[in-house]
């Protein structure tokens, strides 16, 4: 009985991870526990038992999720790359790497007095080179990406040391500390949220009649509601707690743009739709024919791309670039693990670039929440494996209730 | 081999797709020797023979998979050429491997349209590959190709093929093979790990195909569902034609002799 039960379980969670917004649910519900955690229950702990004087709402404090999505982003742009390619069964470890070549070389440029907007649009090119020329060994040479990757990663941090040899550099240019320095009016931001939803309410409303004039089959008006309602709730409530502190940042707004273009990329175009194949099934692919070795290596530059992009935000965020901050740090594990805690699966074929922002929103609030509590690095370290090891044990499972009939 | 040609004529329509003296050669492996084979449209045409007779080599000549060292391809009584898939796609020859190959990740609509997604009107500016895909269309095309072949049990085709049975997706690869203007379809053992019902499924979309006028080419081991489902019944043995049977006149007993000693002279059905 009991097994028959743990099955029917492990089917409702594999089927409910099918459809495109149950895909959002199990991410959702770590945030939710998550913020519920620090939040609340950790605060009326400490109330009770008597270590705090009064109610400590810190960490849902507008300040405090301020400087969590700020936090978050660098991760959450790598992440959005580093999920393109694992959607092909592939991995890229050199992404933090390359991101710290490209912040170290926008470092350097912008102090020989390239014009900063210049030097972005140089390092851009750059990532997108470096992924590229991963991407070539993987699709032409053969060699495993987890190889190639990781030969990238050496030797993109070593490239990094080369171009910073003290390790640091400050970057005061401008226009580069403007993307993370420029908030966008109040208002604007609040027009931006109920522009972007209306647009969504909009295009599904759509598509609901359009399949209605065509004859097929409709998807369930209460699951079509619920998802306006709960992104409407999402979008302009992140949009007022932003507002409550200072404003919407443009870095977010850029990071969410960038996001928006890959979501579109990937899941509404022919080249899409050949990344979703060849994760799936490269055989298929190829017999339909797909360039699979072309859609390889425009997947790595993808990630050079976001790489270089995650470069160019922490740059600007932290005013420096330091070799801890992006190739020698914890970065890359980070965004993997962003990826992968989103839902995007380790095997190939399934996920999202919208699950890896908010993947890397978990594992933001993880460190964040860990740090207020006072927990030690340790503590920190620990926790984030386990909730790694949570987001790939459902990943196993429910691919294994699928596929193994 | 004569023999062979005794058995086509008055009961069958004139042939669509012929074949005649394909030799194929693997190093010193002769696979296919001076081995003929036809199909007709509105016909299934059953390929059978032992382990390594050379079906499945002729399969993948005929679907330019393999190129054969020697023979001709006639195509509506026309010389045609089959040296790659391609020219075997153009030609409207589809095959449906034994491994389906199917996008597991992806719904029936996409599968069905894999590789040629219907795009969007206006957005011609860009490059195929980065215009948006017309879901809807894609969704009534594939509705359409599943209501043809009627698989009556598939509820939607936005399901994913992760969830469907095995008779349901052999049903959609065979549907995803007749989607594109084809007119010789080739199924390699397309009921071979499938239960009782599935089978029965499997065959009632292959008589579907006969009755649109596909020519149909079907490779089995199993001696009932050949005589249930095919029209006439080509044995190969050591790359080689032993004879094609009508199969409402012969017997399963008499084709697998004939598959595993050849012609005797003296056995009674064959002429």
């Amino acid at each position: 009985m009991q097994s028959e039960k743990k099955i029917k379980f492990l089917d409702r969670l594999s089927l409910l991870r099918e459809t495109q917004f149950g895909a959002f649910l199990p991410v959702l519900f770590a945030l939710t526990a998550i913020w519920g955690y620090f939040g609340l229950i950790l605060p009326i702990h400490d109330l009770i038992s008597g270590e705090a004087e009064n109610f400590r709402a810190i960490f849902l404090s507008p300040r405090n999720i301020y400087n969590l999505f700020m936090q978050s982003a660098v991760i959450a742009a790598l992440a959005v790359g580093i999920t393109v390619v694992l959607l092909l069964g592939e991995i890229d470890l050199s992404a933090a790497a390359t991101a710290g070549v490209c912040a170290a070389l926008l470092g350097v440029l912008v102090l020989a007095g390239v014009p900063g907007f210049i030097a972005c649009l140089i390092v851009i090119f750059v990532g997108i080179i470096m992924g590229a020329a991963q991407g070539l060994l993987v699709a032409y040479v053969g060699i495993p990406s987890f190889v190639v990757t990781l030969a990238g990663l050496l030797g993109y941090q070593g490239l990094m040391q080369k171009i910073l040899p003290t390790g640091n550099l400050n970057v005061g240019d401008p226009f580069v500390r403007s993307i993370a320095r420029i908030l966008i009016p109040d208002i604007w931001g609040l027009i931006l949220a109920l522009f972007v939803f209306a647009l969504f309410l909009f295009t599904t409303l759509r598509k609901q009649f359009q399949r209605k004039s065509k004859g097929l089959e409709l998807d369930n008006n209460w699951t079509v509601w619920f998802q306006i309602l709960a992104f409407g709730l999402i979008v302009i409530s992140a949009v007022l707690t932003l507002n409550a502190y200072r404003s919407l940042p443009l870095l977010l707004v850029l990071l969410i743009a960038f996001t928006a273009f890959l979501d579109w990329i990937t899941r509404s175009t022919p080249y899409g739709r050949s990344i979703f194949a060849v994760g799936g099934n490269a055989e298929s692919a190829r017999r339909v024919g797909m360039k699979i070795k072309r859609i390889r290596v425009s997947a790595f530059a993808i990630v050079g791309l976001m790489a270089a992009i995650g470069g160019i935000f922490g740059a600007s965020r932290y005013g420096s670039v330091s070799y801890t901050a992006f190739a020698g740090g914890s970065l890359l594990l980070e965004a993997i693990g962003a990826a992968v805690i989103g839902g995007t699966s380790l095997f190939g074929g399934r996920g999202s670039v919208w699950n890896a922002i908010l993947g890397a929103l978990v594992i933001g609030s993880l460190g964040n929440g860990l740090d207020l509590s006072g927990a030690s690095a340790a503590d920190k370290l620990m926790v984030s494996g386990a909730i790694l090891l949570l987001a790939v044990a459902i990943d196993a499972l429910s691919r294994n209730s699928v596929g193994g009939r | 081999m004569e023999s062979k040609n005794d058995l086509v004529g008055h009961k069958v329509p004139p042939a669509h797709l012929i074949v005649r003296g394909i030799d194929k050669k693997f190093g010193g492996l002769q696979a296919l020797k001076d081995a003929d084979f036809e199909v007709a449209r509105g016909e299934v045409m059953a390929l059978v023979g032992d382990n390594g007779a050379g079906k499945s080599t002729l399969m993948k000549v005929l679907a330019g998979a393999y190129s054969a060292d020697a023979g001709d391809f006639f195509l509506d009584g026309k010389r045609v050429s089959i040296k790659s898939p391609n020219d075997a796609s153009a030609l409207g020859i589809q095959i449906v491997y034994q491994d389906l190959a199917l996008c597991e990740n992806l719904d029936v609509a996409a599968n069905l349209s894999l590789g040629k997604e219907p795009v969007k009107n206006g957005w011609r500016f860009l490059p195929y590959f980065l215009r948006p895909i017309d879901n809807l269309e894609m969704e009534s095309k594939a509705n359409k190709a599943i209501k043809r072949l009627q698989v009556r049990t598939l509820h939607s085709v936005r399901s994913k093929v992760s969830g469907l049975s095995g008779g349901q997706r052999q049903a959609i690869a065979i549907a995803r093979a007749v989607g594109t203007e084809s007119s010789v379809v080739m199924l390699d053992e397309p009921t071979a790990a499938l239960g009782v019902a599935q089978t029965k499924q499997v065959l009632e979309v292959v008589k579907r195909l006969r009755d649109t006028n596909h020519a149909v080419v079907y490779i089995s081991h199993n001696m009932q569902d050949i005589f249930e489902v095919s029209d006439r019944i080509t044995v190969l043995r050591h790359g080689q034609n032993v004879s094609t049977f009508i199969t409402s006149n012969t017997t399963p007993d008499e084709v697998v002799v004939a598959m595993t000693r050849g012609l005797d002279k003296n056995s009674v059905g064959s002429v």
